[in-house]
């Protein structure tokens, strides 16, 4: 196996070069022919790929030791489904898996395209294929998956897989994450297409949307995912902790979604032609970035780890390479891509979506930031780091911004709004918003911050908007005849669009709102002996026993506590402290009970030798909205993204 | 003046007003963390001032002692990972007060210490809180898994 996938990934780096050769001639000459010949190599490249990973995927199953990537990752004793998903745990096989992914684009790209965007295609081959042989150059020369051990080295069984990543959610949170990641390459190939071929028209942005939604979805869900993750594994009672890591999946979301606002823009208004070029290059740029970032360990230099000088250098310099190129082809064409319309009043949705712009701009400043100070203070003497502080401080307040964006903007007219349609749509939305203001400000007093104060009157502020939205189409075909739920579908299938987009925001709202109960989060640390109890506000938990763990890949221990909430029992929850033998790392899985008001949330710390035990309890309001928000999030994106078919047969002709 | 410049104008104001909100309260430094190796900590002339810092070291071999009735975990830090052999330099006392150990905190564990030094007869680190670092030879996530324990 190992020979056959070096093989592939050699024999696909020199077609890959070639077709690039090719697909560049197509560009410059304009030629069909070698435009086929490119796209052909894009093909075959995949079907190599396809193989090199096959083959990896068959050295975890069988567990070939000889590989020192299946023996560093993965062990006998891991369930078969982990022993599979091992090949994403390090960094060659995470570059594989990149590769696999950018080549699966691609073919689905070329296949898509093959009637249409004929004249960009020959680019676009040549921006994936110059992509593909990156990955192709790294995987071939910097860090091989398929090297193998010295027979004296090679051991008849591997090292394992951190226990932390042996979880469902591990297991397809990087495939969404970099399905997310991945696929902003097509609409970046897609812009560069265009700017290297001067063909600016309106063919290309279509094509480009449409691509960018799919990976911005699955982007979406990988974040979330991640977020779950670390709440039900890492115990710390949290979800997201700006840690360089998660910040760098995070930093291509924000320009992806500004992109998706102000591409409406240049639908409607044929403005902001450079700044959707620049929000696309900026995207994938951060793609890459963030792949470099996770993958190098420049940051999290307190935990420095396989950090490689060449891996570090060869990377950066692509980023830097990928992001010079597009910006020079950018500049090189900014005369075709000035807009003859202006902005007419501030008042106006244009205006509504430019700001929105700014803010997701403005909070990718803050996190690019914040994520890199250590390199940038290191630079500058003394080698500091940000805490998630400093993420909230300023993140907070740019988010209260593009929530009461997310309110205003869709509903406010195009070009210039009148004070009669400000009032038609805003006042109602106005009231609801300042009424739950005023409830907070009666029922909460004390708990309440300015932060939640905001968030939440803007929340329902924003709600009010959408609901108003819907009532009113809906009352509208009502009178039309039809009944509430077909009024709903039709929205759905003829504008989706705007209805789906709502029920995206309305995600939106829904996450926020539950990340915004952390301010009342409580949590207490507290020693007690069994039959001993813990007690917070209302909840008490009672700790019943602690007995041995029995499982084959690790010991430890398991308490029981019981719940009550007002002295009702709820639940018998069950915190475990892991030890995995093999490799030799500890874990605490957390028990959590879970409600829509809160979670209760419960870390077994220590068994200590007294034969007492250390909990730490967390109740955190609210954050199962974030997991509900996220499900409503997906399903608005996917309205929005539904193929319907043509209504009549006589349009496909 | 054109719209566009309107717009502009008006999300320049917004971000000095985040920038300037966010200065006034990084200015307390409490968002900065530094952090410094035993030995330079050592060095430093601050030692003494009591003002927070961030330390890193390896825990000494069965130094830890946790002291459940009091509710606090005393351990010793040195400067150089006890399993490398050689001489363990200069080392330092270390209270942290709560039982809060994360995960791979143990005999020989890599951490970063959060705290203020306490002078005078019984010098003592005093921690805030203890990070603590695998060991071990994994790569890529396991590190963001590394730091859970005592985030927050």
């Amino acid at each position: 196996m190992a020979e056959l996938g070096a093989a592939c990934i050699r024999f696909a780096l020199l077609i890959a070069v070639a077709g690039l050769g090719a697909a560049i001639h197509a560009g410059l000459a304009r030629r069909a022919d070698w435009t086929r010949v490119a796209e052909r190599s894009v093909l075959v490249v995949s079907v190599f790929v396809l193989i090199a990973i096959a083959s990896l995927f068959v050295a975890f199953g069988t567990g070939d030791f000889r590989i020192s990537y299946v023996a560093a990752h993965s062990a006998r004793s891991m369930a078969m489904p982990y022993r599979l998903a091992a090949l994403w745990g390090g960094q060659a096989g995470s570059l594989l898996l990149w590769l696999f992914m950018l080549c699966a684009y691609s073919a689905a790209c070329v296949f898509a395209n093959r009637q249409q965007n004929r004249s960009l295609m020959g680019w676009v081959s040549a921006v994936l294929l110059a992509n593909m042989i990156f990955f192709l150059v790294l995987l071939t020369f910097v860090t091989d998956p398929f090297e193998t051990l010295p027979p004296e080295r090679t051991m008849s069984d591997g090292a394992g897989l951190n226990p932390l990543l042996q979880h469902p959610v591990m297991m397809i949170h990087p495939l969404m994450l970099y399905t997310g990641l991945v696929g902003f390459a097509i609409p970046f190939a897609f812009a560069f297409a265009a700017l290297l071929s001067g063909e600016l028209g309106s063919t290309w942005f279509q094509t480009t949307r449409r691509w960018t939604l799919f990976p911005w979805l699955f982007l979406s869900i990988g974040i979330m995912l991640g977020g779950r993750w670390a709440y039900e594994v890492l115990g710390w009672g949290g979800y997201w902790a700006w840690d360089p890591v998660e910040n760098a999946s995070f930093m291509p979301w924000l320009p992806a979604t500004a992109y998706l606002h102000s591409v409406m823009i240049q639908e409607k208004r044929d403005m902001l032609k450079t700044w959707n070029l620049l929000l696309i290059g900026l995207t994938y740029t951060l793609c890459l970035f963030g792949t470099f970032l996770t993958r190098s360990g420049i940051v999290q230099s307190v935990h420095a780890f396989a950090q490689t000088p060449i891996f570090t250098s060869v990377f950066l310099g692509y980023v830097l390479v990928t992001a010079g190129a597009f910006l020079a082809a950018l500049l090189a064409r900014r005369g075709t891509l000035r807009s003859p319309q202006r902005l007419e009043s501030v008042m106006s949705r244009e205006a509504g979506f430019l700001l929105n712009n700014w803010v997701f701009i403005a909070i990718l400043v803050v996190v690019f930031t914040g994520t890199l100070f250590p390199v940038f203070s290191e630079a500058l003497g003394e080698r500091t780091a940000l805490g998630p502080k400093y993420f909230q401080m300023l993140s907070g307040p740019l988010a209260l911004i593009l929530l009461f964006l997310t309110g205003v903007g869709p509903l406010i007219a195009w070009r210039r709004a009148t004070a009669a349609s400000l009032r038609r749509q805003f006042v109602g939305p106005a009231l609801v918003g300042a009424l739950t203001a005023v409830i907070l400000v009666v029922a909460m007093r004390s708990q309440l911050t300015p932060y939640a104060l905001g968030a939440w009157s803007l929340g329902a502020f924003v709600t009010a908007t959408i609901a108003q939205e819907y009532w009113r189409a809906i009352r509208s075909r009502m009178r039309r005849g039809e009944s509430a739920v077909q009024a709903l579908f039709t929205l759905w299938r003829k504008s989706q669009q705007r209805y789906g987009g709502y029920i995206v925001h309305l995600g939106a709202v829904l996450v926020l709102m539950g990340a915004t109960g952390s301010v009342l989060n409580e949590e207490k640390l507290e020693n007690v002996k069994p039959g001993a109890e813990i007690h917070m506000g209302n909840v008490r938990l009672g700790y019943l026993t602690a007995n041995a763990l029995p499982a084959q890949h690790y010991g430890g221990a398991v308490a029981r506590l019981a719940l009550y909430r007002d002295d009702q029992p709820l639940a018998v929850m069950a915190p475990q402290k892991r030890m995995y033998w093999l490799e030799q790392q500890p874990a605490s899985i957390p028990a959590v009970y879970s409600t829509m008001r809160e979670d209760i949330y419960v870390i077994l710390t220590a068994i200590e030798h007294d034969g007492s035990a250390t909990f730490k309890v967390y109740r955190n309001p609210l954050v199962n909205w974030i997991w509900i928000g996220g499900a409503v999030f997906v399903f608005g994106t996917l309205l929005v993204m539904w193929p319907h078919p043509p209504r009549s047969p006589a349009r496909r002709a | 003046m054109s719209k566009g410049v309107q717009v502009a104008g008006g999300a320049t104001l917004v971000a000095l007003l985040l920038a300037w909100y966010a200065l006034a309260n990084l200015e307390s430094g409490a968002s900065f963390a530094y952090y410094q190796s035993l030995a330079e900590f050592q060095a430093a002339e601050t030692v003494a001032s009591g003002r927070p810092v961030r330390v890193h070291g390896y825990v000494a071999n069965g130094s830890i002692d946790r002291d459940v009735a009091a509710r606090e975990v005393r351990f010793t830090v040195q400067n150089t990972p006890p399993h490398a052999g050689g001489p363990p330099g200069p080392s330092l006392d270390v209270i942290f007060a709560s039982l809060e150990t994360p995960d791979l905190f143990k005999d020989g564990a890599e951490v970063v210490l959060e705290g203020r030094l306490r002078g005078g007869e019984q010098t003592a680190f005093l921690a805030d809180k203890v990070l603590a670092k695998c060991p071990s030879k994994f790569e890529g996530q396991g590190q963001a898994a590394a730091d859970g324990g005592t985030r927050s």
